[in-house]
């Protein structure tokens, strides 16, 4: 492993110029080492793996990534302008490479400590890989073999954090077809509580690959609300894990909202492992022209009196493609669980398409499980009302695709994250069908 | 205001309106009154631009335009209002946010700019009053979860917050007891004004006791078989509508 050009991806050579972090610890050593032979048995997962039914990688692996980028800076004020939260520490990624000098790592407040993975690794033996599974088709294995940076996250057992932190991944035109294998550790102690962001976007229309794995762990009552926002360049690849374990009582809000990208896939996992521990799994994709996303969510309802709740909804025209898949399995012992799920679609086109699927598995006998998912139009009856009280057709149409979204940002408790994700979300409604 | 000349129109193949003649001047309040069947909320839907009608002969001249060659859009923007029969629910949509991209698109067909944000919610707060609507109304979705009175109310509320030049009434009296009826009512006579035409098609002869119209016409299987003055109404509320398919078109009482 310490020959970093002896490694092939399917995306490309990965150069030696930047050696990856940590390869003086033994235990990462090894599991790079697992992942890799991990992945030289399995390689890309094929389209006859259930989970990667309707995704498809083969293009992705013929795209020539390179893993070599120059160094790129913004200014603040440019920063500012493409950071959707005002008040927030930032923490930036530019073209895959942490900014040292734009991120806000020191003289932070108490109980919170955010460092780049690099200066993390020696602690985080036991947190790393902890969450995720390396033997589950998907990239797991190669992000393990190629993680170069990202965020680590830690809030101390109590604190109860004023700012929101916003992690910043920009990928921008200097660095073209550039493949960036990103992990991030948060880890939120008991009692604490803290609000992410992840931001992942382009500031060109060029091709790019953010290949990211986000581990969560929350202990006893700890509270984490988790945001990822992704409007990425309609050229860019983004392959994402979000994976946690959660200890009693403890609370993990998820809100995804999927914008951009060609190609998008989010493998979302809760691991409830504690008595009354919830999840909330929210979730918008707004997809058009050619573009494809791929949402898988798991929750495993692993203790008794844990609760899940999730909506998930998406948009779509063009000739968009959107999956979603929705696992709840409810252990054996996982008695008095309560879970709902919904997924619901707006297709907007007759070219698009939508593969929607939840899955049940139930192993315990006293539990409260709902789910359902819809697939519809623009109701002609509340388009003729609007346009009778004047709205064109376009704005009427544009108007109740909002509406039809809207409910997923109006569970975001946080007004100014609420009207953060808004603003995005608006410049991106499809301008009439 | 408003010249229907031999309107006929057809849904599904099949014809609804055989020959309608009828002309509203400004200030005039018209009803229109007929049995099931009588091709009330065809004439309305025809009016207002609803998709599935056919108008197979005649035409309908609004402020000299023809009519039928406009979007509904347009029509509204020009003035034509259509309070419906069953105001649909609109999950996310909140009142004021309607009301707002409402006017603001009548605003624009004249020419002025969106309305200040201050102005308008004075406006909306002093027409809220005159269909006793409590203020908030105006942050919940439309429609959603109201009871049927509330519906019409809010319909009402629009019609007074765009301040149309035609108002068509759809049978904005059903569904409605006599308190809601009332205040409905009420608020249409304060939007009764010289410039003001309005036309409501009703079954029952009971709003127009509250809203007394200057003409009342007798729709029967597609034509105007009766017109009067309110008098007329209270003939059909005696004697029933049975009578009229026999009278001969345009009689006058």
């Amino acid at each position: 492993m310490k020959q970093l050009t002896e490694i092939t991806t399917p995306f490309g050579e990965v150069a030696a110029a930047k050696p990856l972090p940590g390869t003086e610890l033994g235990w990462l050593q090894q599991l790079r080492d697992q992942a890799k032979a991990q992945f030289e048995r399995h390689g890309l997962p094929a389209k006859k793996v259930e989970d990667w039914k309707y995704t498809s990688l083969w293009q992705l692996s013929q795209e020539g990534f390179s893993h070599d980028a120059n160094e790129v800076s913004l200014g603040k004020t440019e920063l500012a302008h493409v950071a959707a939260l005002e008040d927030a520490y930032r923490f930036v990624i530019i073209d895959g490479r942490l900014n040292a000098v734009l991120s806000e790592i020191d003289n932070l407040e108490a109980g919170l400590s955010i460092k780049p993975l690099a200066e993390a690794l020696d602690q985080a033996e036991n947190m790393l890989g902890d969450q995720i599974d390396l033997e589950k088709p998907g990239l797991n294995a190669i992000n393990t073999m190629l993680m170069h940076d990202g965020l680590a996250l830690h809030v101390e057992a109590g604190q109860k954090i004023s700012k929101p932190i916003e992690l910043l991944v920009i990928s921008t035109a200097e660095n073209p077809k550039l493949a960036s294998h990103l992990r991030n550790l948060i880890q939120v102690d008991a009692d604490a509580e803290v609000t992410l962001l992840e931001h992942y976007v382009s500031l060109a229309e060029t091709a790019g690959f953010t290949d990211v794995v986000t581990e969560v762990k929350l202990a006893e009552n700890a509270r984490l609300n988790h945001f990822k926002l992704q409007h990425e360049s309609l050229a860019h690849y983004h392959i994402a894990t979000l994976a946690s374990k959660q200890a009693a009582g403890s609370i993990w809000n998820t809100n995804n909202i999927s914008l951009g990208g060609k190609l998008a896939r989010n493998d979302i996992h809760s691991q409830l492992l504690g008595e009354e521990a919830h999840v909330t799994l929210d979730g918008l994709y707004l997809v058009t022209g050619d573009q494809h996303v791929d949402n898988h969510t798991r929750i495993d309802h692993a203790a008794p009196n844990t609760t899940s709740d999730e909506v998930y909804k998406g948009v779509l025209d063009g000739n968009s493609h959107a999956v979603f898949n929705g696992k709840v399995n409810v252990h054996k012992d996982a008695q008095k669980t309560d879970s709902s799920q919904s997924n619901k679609n707006l297709l907007l086109s007759r070219s698009c398409e939508i593969d929607t699927k939840p899955e049940l598995e139930i192993y315990a006998d006293d539990v409260k499980c709902a789910h359902g998912s819809t697939v519809g139009q623009i109701d002609e009856q509340h388009l003729f009302f609007l346009r009778a009280r004047g709205l064109d057709e376009t704005a009427a149409r544009s108007l109740l695709t909002y509406a039809f979204a809207v409910d997923v940002l109006q569970r975001i408790k946080s007004a100014p994250m609420r009207q953060a994700l808004s603003n995005v979300i608006e410049k991106r409604l499809p301008k009439g069908a | 205001m408003l010249e229907i000349k031999n309107l006929h129109a057809s849904v599904g193949g099949k014809e609804i309106l055989r020959g309608i003649n009828m002309s509203v001047n400004p200030g005039e309040v018209h009803a229109i009154m007929g049995p099931n069947g009588a091709g009330k909320s065809t004439l309305s839907n025809v009016l207002a631009g609803r998709e599935g009608y056919e108008v197979t002969q005649g035409e309908v001249i609004y402020k000299g335009e023809n009519l039928l060659e406009l979007e509904p859009e347009e029509r509204a923007q020009r003035g034509v209002f259509l309070a419906f029969q069953y105001p649909v629910e609109i999950p996310g949509v909140s009142n004021i946010y309607l009301l707002k991209a409402a006017l603001n698109a009548v605003r624009k067909y004249q020419g002025l700019e969106e309305v200040d944000a201050i102005d308008f919610l004075n406006l909306v707060r002093d027409r809220m009053k005159l269909v006793k609507m409590d203020e908030q109304f105006l942050h919940r979705n439309v429609n959603e979860g109201f009871s049927g009175g509330e519906k019409k109310r809010n319909e009402i509320l629009q019609m007074a917050v765009l301040e149309p030049a035609l108002a068509i009434l759809d049978e904005t009296d059903s569904g409605l007891d006599i308190d809601a009826l009332r205040v409905v009512a009420e608020g249409v006579n304060a939007l009764r004004a010289e410039d003001r035409s309005i036309v409501m098609i009703t079954h029952y002869q009971r709003l127009l006791d509250h809203i007394v119209p200057d003409f009342v016409h007798v729709l029967s299987e597609g034509r105007i078989v009766k017109s009067g003055d309110k008098e007329l109404a209270k003939e059909l509320e005696k004697s029933g509508y049975s009578w009229v398919h026999d009278a001969p078109e345009g009689q006058t009482a």
